[in-house]
């Protein structure tokens, strides 16, 4: 199998959410500059993707993409998928005993508890995201009495995948569970018709988390936007990154090597 | 039992400099500059040079700058070693987001910059020991800096 395409869309939330677009706020890359992607780190990706013979000249399989969304600005994917979790019970734990230790009726010490267990925002119904609702700031603590100014914003949610590369059956995506280390165990993926050379357009649909006060409570109100990125099938021949050919055996060496 | 200090809460989101690494480029080519990728959050005020190595992060005496690092392939690692930086203008600390070994650097701006000051991230990349630094250098610029 040919190495797979990794897709990141880097978005910057606070931009977005304040001008209500993606345009200027969303930075495409892939792992295939090597092979020929252009516009990498820039809105203008277009990924490259090579066709549907191996170099030996046997038939290629198809091609397949990734999608990661990543936030700017944000506590990093690479902190452990149950991060979010792990901190409200660790600071709960904290806070609890607090109040286990607490001398009665000492309200700094009870407002001290209260800064150190943070906020709880409500979750929308329409919210697509979010393992859990105790809000953190951008360096993994919770938000506190600022909760509304610091708070981290979520991971961007990849919702849908449309436009002519669908329409035109060049790639089919959808949404798959794994046991992914740092992407909350869904991704979108796709396989691509490498069987028609061109430029294929799509939209990605991103839905992005905004906190709010409403009735004295904190809400993680979903918003929903659009941004485009491109794919440009090409009848070059797919190549094994190992051997520089096609498919088939690695080069091992005549004999185990010694350890 | 000694009195515990009260969490300080900060009244604003930093000014966040991310830095987008292609590890596996950049090992395979041995070239970081052509696979290294900076960003902040700053643009609305003014930073340019996004997705280069070379960003100009518009600053103001008193913004807290916060550092870290996104790989391309989050099965590599790379991880900010340091930053090399006039320490007049700002002392980066070295953090983990708590209960993790993920590093970010985090400063205070300690004055208004008439000029722009050149500073050098390094970073750790797959299980290379000899941590790596760009050849190009991102820049500070001060609230009035002209831009050419």
């Amino acid at each position: 199998m040919a190495q797979q395409h990794g897709i990141i869309v880097l978005v910057d939330v606070n931009n977005a959410l304040k001008e209500r677009s993606l345009d200027g706020n969303a930075y495409w890359f892939d792992n295939m500059k090597f092979l020929g992607s252009t516009g990498e780190g820039t809105e203008k990706l277009t990924t490259i993707v090579p066709g549907a013979y191996f170099l030996d000249g046997s038939q290629a399989t198809e091609q397949v993409l990734n999608w990661l969304p990543a936030a700017l600005g944000s506590v990093p994917p690479t902190v452990p998928r149950n991060y979010l979790a792990e901190q409200a019970r660790h600071t709960d734990q904290e806070a609890l005993q607090g109040i286990a230790e607490l001398a009665p009726a000492d309200e700094a010490e009870l407002g001290r508890i209260r800064e150190q267990a943070g906020r709880r925002a409500r979750r929308s119904h329409s919210s697509r995201s979010l393992v859990t609702s105790k809000v953190l700031d951008a360096t993994g603590q919770v938000a506190g009495a600022n909760a509304a100014d610091t708070y981290n914003y979520p991971t961007p949610v990849i919702t849908d995948i449309t436009g002519p590369a669908v329409t035109e059956k060049i790639i089919y995506p959808a949404q798959y569970g794994s046991p992914d280390m740092t992407y909350d165990g869904w991704y979108w993926a796709a396989t691509v018709d490498t069987s028609r050379p061109g430029v294929y357009a799509y939209t990605m649909h991103i839905q992005l988390h905004e906190l709010v006060s409403r009735d004295d409570e904190l809400v993680w109100e979903p918003v929903d936007l659009t941004c485009e990125s491109y794919l440009k099938v090409i009848t070059d021949p797919k190549r094994n990154a190992f051997t520089g050919a096609g498919l088939g055996v690695l080069p091992l060496p005549a004999f185990p090597p010694i350890s | 039992m000694p009195p515990r200090p009260k969490p300080t809460q900060p009244a604003a989101r930093p000014l966040t400099i991310t830095a987008v690494v292609d590890p596996v480029a950049a090992l395979a080519s041995g070239n970081l500059d052509e696979n290294l990728y900076l960003y902040d959050t700053n643009r609305t005020v003014g930073s340019t040079g996004f997705g280069t190595p070379e960003l100009r992060t518009r600053v103001r005496k008193g913004d807290v700058l916060l550092w870290n690092v996104i790989p391309l392939e989050c099965e590599t690692f790379v991880a900010l070693a340091d930053i090399d930086i006039d320490r007049r203008v700002a002392d980066p600390v070295r953090k983990v987001y708590p209960g993790t070994d993920i590093v970010f650097f985090t400063a205070t701006v300690k004055r208004d910059l008439t000029g722009p000051i050149g500073y050098r991230l390094s970073f750790l990349l797959g299980g290379v020991a000899e941590p790596f630094t760009p050849e190009a250098s991102p820049l500070l610029v001060g609230p009035d800096t002209k831009e050419s």
